[in-house]
């Protein structure tokens, strides 16, 4: 029977212990995750939160200390839990002495596939990354741009049914961006499960519909996308506002942001925000714009890491449905 | 185990090794030799003696049992094979572990669905693979060569492929231990040369019984040349067996091999418990 998860991990730990020093990092605390089959799945949280160890720990490229993870129901210990697994690392080095040919040949040939496959797959992987004219090119001369969609290639080329991406866009312009989540689109559409670690929290909100926030080690939140950034709120545009109106308005807005005269306030009610319409209109102050808002993934993040994390709180295991 | 892995961790290992030139400069190594036997020696034998020996084109005239010299220069040959041929090999090739350990390379690898011996064994192989091109290069280069100038095959001396190479390989495990332990390249040849120097003042055992005073010394010395590898011994079998076409016994190659063994075997088990 086909396990329900892509990705299951159970207390999941990890401590770095100083080889002389009895000096130690819990750089992974207690996660316990689940990714459903299919789900696009962004891992979220700021630099040192222990993303790219919970990510290595995935791939068995980090023994843990304590708790398990599983890959399509299967221990990441076994190597066969990583047949299915397409893995583009964060600040990889890929042998510079490779063609982009060589290179998708060589690590293809680990994950198992015959000569024939590969043969037929590579100029497949290299057009869909737009390389289609550089793959008989030592992999030197590519520029940051081109080695990522290369990664990119390289995770692809035995047609996975999970992905796992560290950082996909790091050095990536914004095209090469645009190009990478129309490829990734392309995959989701196929039923790839995709697992995105990322700082960039814009371009997650943007693919995925699933995320969770890790900080210090642990999962500070998670849950959907959608659900998570729909926190409702108001923005009101206005001009001519005397001083001391704007210096009441502003005690009651959660957010003010001036320029060339005109004000934008954020209400977090509705209730605020037709209070500061009669004020305003009492004034004879002109309404530029009222409009409904909701949070960004932004907001979310900085409001739970500001929160010293919510680790507290947070529930010991995370579902995520795709 | 999973064939078109294997092979594709052989392949890159000798790409890297095209790549650092170390293939090539331990190439042109063998041919320099080669070279020197082709035109620099000559040897002139007349009926089955030599007429004259020229070295860079002095000639020393003077009848040599030609069999005695030609198995005189296979010996030579196969000692400095064995001896600064597996320096230099050592050398070239200490970078090859440490440089797959490398941050950002080695993660990829072990995501791969093999096992982390796999991956270790093949990078193994694939470098013994390069020195034995290399060494097959050079020994038959030369048989051929000595055996076309002077009419006499001397098949014992293609023994020194197999005994170079199992030195090299006995070597190389140390190297790859320190390299899982340490990563570090330079600490690996300094290692593996003091082992290999070690090794060679062990081998004067006899000697030491005599002039060591105490019996814990003694005992001491014994037990370290038994289970350090016998690299000067498997060197005088190689070239007993040349020279003489005697052979010592097979102590020496055992014990070697099951240090190697040991060796191979904790770097298999450091690599499969590391975290990158």
């Amino acid at each position: 029977m086909p396990a329900d998860y892509a990705i299951e991990t159970s207390d999941l730990s990890k401590t770095y212990r100083s080889r002389w020093r009895r000096r130690e990092v819990r750089a992974v605390d207690g996660i316990s995750l689940r990714v459903a089959r299919g789900a696009t799945f962004g891992l979220l949280g700021p630099n040192g939160a222990g993303k790219t160890t919970f990510v290595k720990l995935l791939l068995s490229a980090v023994i843990p200390t304590g708790g398990t993870a599983r890959v399509f129901g299967r221990d990441v210990h076994q190597p066969e839990a990583r047949r299915p697994v397409g893995y583009l690392p964060e600040n990889h080095r890929f042998p510079t002495y490779f063609t982009g040919t060589g290179m998708l040949d060589f690590y293809a040939a680990l994950s198992g596939m015959s000569a024939a496959d590969r043969k037929r797959r590579i100029p497949e992987m290299l057009e869909l990354v737009g390389l289609e004219r550089w793959g008989a090119m030592r992999i030197g001369k590519y520029s940051k741009g081109m080695l990522q969609r290369l990664g990119l290639a390289q995770a692809l080329m035995h047609s996975p049914t999970l992905l796992i991406l560290d950082e996909p866009s790091d050095g990536v312009d914004p095209m090469g961006r645009r190009h990478i989540r129309e490829i990734l689109g392309g995959l989701e559409e196929k039923g790839v499960t995709i697992f995105i670690n990322s700082h960039l929290l814009a371009e997650v909100e943007l693919f995925c519909s699933e995320v969770a926030i890790v900080h210090k080690g642990r999962v500070a939140l998670s849950g959907r996308v959608k659900e998570l950034i729909a926190g409702k709120g108001y923005k009101l545009t206005a001009a001519q506002v005397p001083e001391a109106l704007e210096t009441a308005l502003r005690e009651r807005a959660v957010a003010v942001a001036a320029r060339d005269g005109v004000i934008d306030f954020q209400f977090a009610t509705r209730e605020h925000a037709n209070e500061a319409i009669d004020l305003l209109r009492r004034e004879n102050c002109l309404i530029e714009a009222l409009s409904q808002t909701s949070s960004t993934l932004e907001d979310v993040f900085v409001r739970t890491i500001g929160n010293g994390g919510g680790v507290a709180g947070a529930p010991k295991a995370v579902e995520v449905t795709a | 185990m999973n064939r078109t892995a294997s092979m594709a961790l052989i392949r890159d290992t000798f790409r890297e090794a095209i790549a650092r030139k170390i293939f090539w400069g331990l190439f042109g190594l063998s041919t320099l030799m080669i070279v020197f036997f082709l035109f620099v020696m000559k040897i002139d034998i007349v009926a089955g003696a030599t007429a004259s020996i020229s070295l860079f084109g002095f000639r020393q005239h003077g009848a040599v049992d030609a069999q005695r010299l030609v198995r005189g220069v296979f010996g030579g040959v196969a000692a400095f094979l064995y001896s600064w041929g597996n320096v230099i090999a050592v050398f070239a090739s200490a970078g090859l572990t440490p440089s797959v350990l490398e941050p950002g390379r080695i993660e990829l690898l072990v995501s791969k669905p093999l096992s982390r011996w796999h991956i270790l064994l093949g990078r193994y192989v694939g470098n013994l693979l390069v020195v034995l091109c290399n060494t097959v290069y050079l020994v038959i280069g030369v048989w051929l060569i000595l055996g076309w100038k002077t009419g006499i095959w001397s098949p014992a001396f293609l023994l020194a492929i197999p005994t170079t190479t199992f030195i090299f390989a006995v070597l190389l495990a140390v190297v790859v231990l320190v390299g899982v332990l340490f990563d570090s390249t330079a600490l690996s040849i300094m290692i593996t040369i003091g082992l290999l120097i070690i090794s060679l003042i062990l081998a004067a055992k006899d000697t030491m019984m005599k002039l060591l005073s105490s019996e814990w010394s003694r005992r001491l010395w014994l037990t370290l040349y038994y289970i350090l590898p016998k690299v000067y011994d498997v060197g005088r079998i190689t070239l007993n067996a040349i020279m003489d076409h005697t052979f010592g016994g097979w102590m020496p190659i055992w014990s070697s091999a099951l240090f190697a063994a040991v060796m191979l075997g904790s770097a298999l088990y450091v690599f499969s418990r590391r975290s990158f």
